[in-house]
């Protein structure tokens, strides 16, 4: 029995050898790879697919060519004035033609509207699984990806108008479950597909793409998808195709500047805040009147502050200047038009991404 | 009478040399990118000196590249290379075809260059068009013009 397990040790010690071995030094020496011409692959984005910030191009990630593989990590911050943004990232291209992704995203909310409602669900002791945090709740997503090229060349066939074409996937997994259900949306976790053309238009330095992408996100699923009445009720969760564009001018070889245009839906549009009967419609605000109304002074009422965690999605818009120094890594600034996001208005900030390819 | 029957054998003297030489002469065609390329790209170069010297300027940054280096010491006489190309180069920004080498696809087909290789190529001409003082929108012109031949010359 002894001498069985230890075998099957040795067995598994063996295999992990071999495939380390095959990793670093056969294979791994002849693949790698990159041959591939400055920020022709894309940066990284917050889905973590290569592409502009927000809008995934048909451009395979990292700098291999169609000999080799080539990846790489990315970090990105966002600073909106009611939210802040982590991503944290990777992406590998495998020969020019297949990319696969990761990114764990994080949004950290700054709103007293919804603090308040936290605080007084917890004052009060109603545990009604609101997801909510009196000092600042956070949003969790996972984004897993994966894209194909299917033909065509954004680069090299500058004779021809057929663009690099790609579809591409994404798996989103929100894990602060809670929260997403108390914003009114369906579900937690979903798939969505795109589809991506891109050219490079030398005679005008340029880089051209378009992006549909066919989903039910809310904010890019960073508060869910699809959507619910109060009580989580007459839930609808229908895809849509939605339109996205971005455009870099190339002022140097490795420095663009360019505009992102991203269309989202608007599930949530007036969709209240849903606290169960913590703030029940029926004119006097539910559990929360007299609470709120001693709290805050009688200043507002929770009828208010009902109305003031009503919600709003907007079309994302940006601008970004992309740098690469070197092909082991970029830095890209943006700043963001991204409209209203859930209960806050005009949502607009600073963006902030490094992206280190290997 | 006999005017005609002149007229008659210069053309026929005509068409058999225009024959023989378009495999021979001129080798390759000027290539069609779309929207085209600026008028004044050749000009901007600096005209013809200015396109012979970043032609210089391209294999010297070639030769220092360990990545393609070997394959012009091995395969091609750096001096004819820098002629020739000086001559496609000309040709594709709009000059006249006076290109006297071979067909991208007849001159690449057995080199086996990689798509690696060839961009460290372009990486040469942009660093050339640097070291030249050529715009990065000027160079843009070149690589417009030059890119459609990737596919004859890319062959593994």
């Amino acid at each position: 029995m002894k001498g069985s397990k230890g075998s099957g040790t040795r067995w598994i010690k063996g295999l992990a050898f071999a495939a380390l071995s095959m990793v670093s030094s056969h294979s791994w020496a002849g693949l790698y790879d990159d041959g591939k011409v400055f920020l022709t692959g894309g940066v990284f984005t917050v889905d973590g697919a290569g592409g502009g910030g927000a809008v995934p191009w048909a451009t395979i990630t990292g700098y291999e060519t169609r000999d080799g593989i080539n990846g790489g990590v990315g970090f990105t911050y966002v600073q909106l004035p009611n939210y802040s943004l982590n991503f944290l990232g990777g992406s590998i291209g495998f020969f020019d033609r297949f990319e696969l992704s990761y990114v764990n995203t994080k949004l950290s909310t700054n709103l007293g509207n919804v603090d308040t409602v936290a605080l007084v669900a917890s004052v009060l002791n109603v545990d009604n699984n609101l997801g909510l945090d009196p000092n600042g709740s956070n949003l969790h997503m996972e984004t897993y990806g994966a894209k194909l090229r299917l033909f065509g060349d954004a680069v090299y066939t500058s004779d021809s108008y057929l663009p690099q074409t790609a579809i591409g996937a994404f798996y989103k997994v929100n894990s602060t479950k809670e929260f997403v259900k108390t914003l009114s949306a369906a579900e937690d976790k979903d798939w969505e597909a795109y589809m991506a053309f891109t050219k490079v238009f030398f005679r005008y330095s340029t880089l051209v793409n378009l992006t549909v992408r066919y989903t039910s996100a809310n904010q890019i699923g960073l508060t869910g998808f699809g959507s619910c009445d109060n009580g989580h009720r007459n839930c609808n969760n229908d895809k849509e195709f939605r339109v996205e564009f971005s455009t870099a001018y190339l002022l140097q070889k490795n420095f663009a500047i360019g505009g992102e245009y991203q269309q989202h839906g608007n599930q949530q549009k007036n969709k209240p805040v849903d606290t169960g009967d913590l703030l029940a419609g029926d004119g006097n605000g539910g559990l929360l009147n007299p609470i709120v109304g001693g709290l805050v002074g009688g200043v507002i009422g929770a009828t208010n502050l009902r109305d003031s965690l009503v919600q709003n999605e907007s079309d994302w818009y940006d601008v970004f200047a992309a740098y690469a120094p070197s092909k082991n890594y970029s830095i890209t600034i943006a700043y963001l038009f991204l409209g209203d996001i859930a209960v806050a208005r005009e949502q607009n900030g600073l963006y902030l991404s490094l992206h280190a390819t290997f | 009478m006999k005017a005609f029957t002149r007229n008659l054998m210069l053309g026929a003297a005509l068409s058999m040399s225009a024959l023989v030489a378009t495999p021979s002469f001129a080798a390759e065609e000027k290539t069609q990118p779309i929207l085209g390329i600026t008028s004044s790209a050749l000009e901007e170069f600096g005209g013809r000196e200015g396109v012979r010297a970043w032609v210089e300027s391209l294999f010297y940054y070639i030769m220092l590249d360990n990545r393609i280096a070997p394959i012009f010491r091995e395969f091609g006489n750096v001096e004819r290379q820098t002629f020739l190309n000086t001559q496609l180069e000309i040709m594709v920004l709009g000059g006249p075809n006076e290109y006297q080498g071979a067909s991208m696809s007849a001159a690449h087909a057995d080199l086996g260059i990689t798509m690696a290789q060839f961009n460290a190529v372009v990486e040469a001409a942009y660093n050339a068009c640097e070291r030249n003082v050529i715009k990065y929108h000027t160079c843009n012109q070149l690589i417009n013009a030059l890119a459609p031949f990737t596919a004859d010359i890319v062959t593994r």
